[in-house]
């Protein structure tokens, strides 16, 4: 019963924050570029326009791949605030993920064509990374169960400071954000028109839209995960992640989506590694 | 009861086999195969029931029989070693074969070894993997190979023949996992070896013929192997070793034991085509797709990883553990990172599945109680999957005739049946809810013993989202349009295809039950090694792997209610109108109408829209990565084997 309470308020709450979120975000980035930005309301009026917009289509599978993409992007939010397993988190975020890819392909439109290919490269960078992550709690905790992490007194922040780092990398490709912002952007900043969601409109473009809200509550409840108890103070991280991302995108220029993956895959892999090395040749197994 | 289902099991095929050779009509062979595949179903539904048993036969000679028919198929290989001219084929075939002699006349090798056969639970979950994935490709290779043959206008027909060795190599397959005494155990292996060669050659091209030479010479290197540790383990220990179950009871120490382990293990990792022996069951692509069907999902390959896995406790706890779970895990990230930058739909599924194999080995290598369960439940998925996946390709090669992923673009718009059946198999290949998916999360949680084989892990799987996601792309793409009704396809395709995709999903949803009642005790029979026979089939205790410990605190099913909601009733649901369709934008230079995939150039010129799949050749080409990971792999090898040599 309590699980379901959970779930409900999830299914509310979270689309709120994570419209506020972005609205703050169109704020401070007009700020920093010197404009005035529109009201921080703004997303909500722009998803309940897109809502009453008459449905157009150039492709019935891309459809149900937006469906699928907001599905399993709640699906692995829940997993998230039911305290489940992290494993399990991260294979339902990849199924999103995968979903929003196909759904770039299942037209043959070329931006949208580029914009996949982009959108399955970020999912090459950030991918290993999460795992990595999921395997650093392994390490430090001895299982993948999320609801561990809150019974453990002592922060993972200390032990997995490295991971840390490596997780707020892959946050700024989750966030869409310079200079990973490859596939799409959500500021104009793209050369491939809208990228992977090119020929995503109405009604479908506003379930696109509510997914990313869900998705930037996802991820930043991942960074607050490193600090539980209290958990505020993890929520505090996780905003001071959230503002360092936009300072980053505005000063930051796109990078090509080779550099992305090879960073990760260097830098990121490496973080993760050393880390886990270290927890393994220190606690044992 | 028992001596029937053996004799099912092993001798039906064969006899059938010889039957369905002699019968020249198209219908009549039908009904024979058909007849036959449903028995061999039966049977193995029927061993399943009546739970395990040893069985020794009487009454004949049969040691004497499979000796005479052992030498019989290396003097088959050094006589095709002769006609093809082939070098390697007849070097490896006297290195197999001198050994052999020097076993049986020089050492006076004599094992009367009792009991010959033993149907654990793991060779039940074997034969029914056999049985009922590998008699359904038989039936759908009925109508296959009849298109095959009017497709390339062939003359005299032989696909009786093909057939032939199609059924015999189940029987075969059935032998091997049974056998218990270790000279029986290779002679099945040998007929599995030789049914492979004339498969892949059937075809009879010069390609065919030298990529099945290939593949002979290569398993026969794996045979070798196979005759040195039978020769160190009499050498050593005498006639009472030469049986798995002396193997791995524990019962056995001493400075060559190991060794000889490590050379069967050695010879399970050939068979499974791992790194650098990856080049065999690449080419046996050439081969008619149900071959490649056959050879992928239950038999051959899946003998390599049977032999590893049973051998699990063999090896436990020792250096060679860690060295088997490294060669795997190897296997599974070099071989996805180069399915990245096929452009051949069958090469991408044969890569897939050395990687896969890879990750089996691997999980065997881990020996602990969950990555032996995550090793048999991967053995499963995979078969029915990549069976699916395989019968997919040959279903689409013959409705395009190629094989090219390319090719393959929009095919929703044109084969939509067959696509959406591709689909299935290829998501149930790397994302949740699916079984394959639920292995590598079990294996992943059971690989930190292993730190170097997670990180291998990780990284292996997500090269593979990214190669299956490639693929899937090409067949989504399309054009406005409304959809079309699904297309026909033959009984002999459908069903079996059907079958597959229904596997999936009541294997995926029910793994709860069927791990509870049905692998955690073939796990245990692994882990515990012979105790079996002493203390009696039903005194194994479950070694800790509850299906909570398993599977984890999140019920399967929950995945599968979200995949429901998110994939399966949108796509029942969501239905567009006529009016609803608009043209791609392409900047506002649209040109030729809603379904017009053309754009106004430079002066106007209409130019047709071409979009093509990334495949990183040159970074990621067998060019650019085959020096490299053929060279790491031979030095995992020698560690694996000098492991061997090493006590611990």
């Amino acid at each position: 019963m309590k699980e379901l309470i959970i779930v409900i308020l999830t299914l509310v709450i979270a689309p709120i924050i994570g419209g506020l979120l972005f609205g703050i975000d169109r704020r401070i980035t007009a700020r920093l570029q010197g404009r005035y930005g529109p009201p921080i309301l703004q997303p909500f009026y722009d998803i309940l326009k897109l809502l009453g917009k008459e449905r157009i289509a150039v492709s019935r599978l891309q459809f149900v791949w937006v469906y699928s993409y907001l599905v399993f992007m709640i699906a692995s939010l829940l997993c998230l605030v039911l305290q489940s397993d992290v494993l399990v988190l991260v294979f339902l975020l990849g199924f999103a993920g995968v979903s929003l890819v196909l759904g770039g392909f299942s037209t043959k439109s070329p931006y949208s064509h580029f914009g996949a290919n982009r959108e399955l490269l970020q999912i090459m960078a950030y991918e290993p990374v999460l795992l990595l992550f999921a395997v650093g709690i392994y390490a430090q905790n001895g299982t993948f169960l999320i609801s561990e992490i809150f019974n453990q007194s002592k922060p993972l922040l200390f032990n997995l400071w490295p991971l840390f780092i490596a997780v707020l990398y892959i946050l700024t490709i989750k966030m869409r954000k310079s200079p990973f912002d490859i596939s799409t952007s959500h500021h104009a900043h793209q050369e491939v028109v809208k990228g992977v969601i090119t020929e995503f409109s109405g009604p479908y473009y506003a379930m696109y839209q509510l997914a990313e809200w869900y998705e930037l509550v996802l991820v930043l409840g991942i960074v607050a995960l490193f600090w539980t108890n209290p958990l505020w103070v993890g929520i505090l991280i996780a905003l001071a992640a959230f503002l360092l991302e936009l300072v980053i995108d505005n000063v930051a220029a796109r990078m090509t989506a080779g550099w992305m993956v090879r960073l990760s895959w260097t830098v990121g892999l490496l973080l993760g590694i050393i880390n886990i090395a270290y927890i393994y040749f220190t606690k044992g197994v | 009861m028992t001596d029937v289902m053996m004799a099912i099991a092993i001798l039906l095929p064969l006899v059938a086999g010889l039957i369905i050779f002699a019968v020249r009509n198209y219908f009549l062979r039908s009904v024979i195969v058909v007849a036959t595949a449903l028995t061999l179903i039966v049977n193995s539904i029927l061993t399943l029931k009546h739970g395990p048993f040893t069985y020794t036969p009487t009454g004949f000679d049969w040691g004497l029989l499979i000796t005479i028919l052992d030498y019989a198929i290396l003097l088959f290989y050094i006589y095709l070693g002769v006609t093809l001219r082939n070098r390697l084929v007849l070097i490896f075939s006297f290195t197999q074969l001198i050994p052999l002699l020097y076993f049986e006349f020089i050492m006076k090798a004599h094992a009367d070894v009792q009991p010959a056969f033993v149907v654990d639970h793991l060779a039940i979950v074997m034969t029914l993997v056999i049985s009922i994935i590998g008699s359904l490709i038989c039936i759908y290779a009925l109508r296959y190979m009849y298109d095959h043959e009017q497709h390339a206008h062939v003359e005299k027909s032989r696909q009786s023949r093909f057939l032939l060795w199609l059924v015999l190599f189940l029987g075969a397959m059935n032998g091997l996992v049974f056998a218990n005494n270790l000279l029986w155990l290779y002679f099945f292996w040998e007929v599995t070896t030789m049914c492979c060669f004339l498969l892949i050659a059937h075809d009879k091209t010069p390609l065919a013929i030298g990529n099945a030479a290939r593949a002979l010479w290569m398993n026969c290197i794996g045979g070798t192997a196979f005759v040195l540790a039978m020769v160190f383990l009499y050498a050593k220990h005498g006639g009472d070793a030469l049986s798995v179950q002396a193997i791995i009871g524990g019962g056995i120490q001493g400075s060559l034991f190991l060794l000889a382990v490590a050379l069967l293990c050695f010879t399970g990792c050939t068979k499974a085509a791992q790194m650098p022996f990856q080049s065999w069951l690449l080419g046996a692509m050439v081969a008619p797709t149900p071959v490649s069907a056959l050879l992928h999902s239950s038999t051959m390959v899946k003998a390599g990883v049977y032999l590893v896995l049973r051998l699990a406790p063999a090896f436990a706890g020792t250096y060679l553990s860690t060295a088997i779970t490294i060669v795997g895990a190897f296997t599974f990230f070099a071989t996805s990172a180069l399915a990245i930058s096929q452009t051949t739909g069958k090469r991408v599924l044969a890569y897939s599945t050395i990687a896969n194999l890879g990750l089996i080995i691997a999980c065997a290598g881990i020996n602990t109680p969950l990555s032996i369960a995550a090793a048999i439940l991967l053995i499963i998925f995979h078969a029915i999957s990549k069976g699916l996946l395989f019968l997919c390709a040959g279903t689409i090669e013959h409705q395009i005739w190629s094989r090219e992923i390319e090719d393959m673009e929009g095919l929703a718009a044109k084969a939509p049946l067959t696509t959406l059946i591709t689909v299935v198999g290829m998501l149930s290949m790397f994302l949740p809810p699916f079984g394959m998916l639920l292995g590598k999360w079990i294996a992943i949680e059971a690989a930190y013993r292993v730190p170097l084989a997670a990180v291998l892990f990780i990284l292996a799987s997500t090269l593979t989202i990214v190669f299956w996601t490639k693929w899937l792309g090409r067949l989504l793409q399309v054009l406005p349009k409304l959809g079309l009704p699904f297309e026909k396809l033959s009984p002999s395709y459908s069903v079996p295809l059907l079958t597959l995709v229904l596997g999936i999903f009541v294997v995926g949803i029910g793994i709860a039950p069927i791990y509870q009642n049905f692998i955690a005790a073939a796990t245990s029979n692994v882990i515990s090694g012979n105790q079996v026979l002493a203390a009696g089939w039903a005194n194994i205790a479950l070694t800790g792997t509850s299906v909570k410990a398993v599977l984890g605190y999140f019920p399967v099913w929950l995945l599968f209610v979200v995949f429901a909601l998110g994939v399966v009733l949108p796509f029942l649901f969501v239905k567009l109108k006529p009016t609803e369709l608009r043209p791609i934008y392409i900047c506002g230079e649209q040109s030729g109408g809603l379904e017009g995939d053309s754009y106004l150039a430079e002066a106007d010129t209409k130019t047709k829209i071409i979009l093509g799949g990334y495949y990183f050749e040159d970074s990621l080409g067998e060019k650019a990565l085959n020096p490299w990971f053929n060279t790491l792999a031979i030095i995992l090898f020698v560690i694996m084997i000098g492991c061997g040599v090493i006590l611990k």
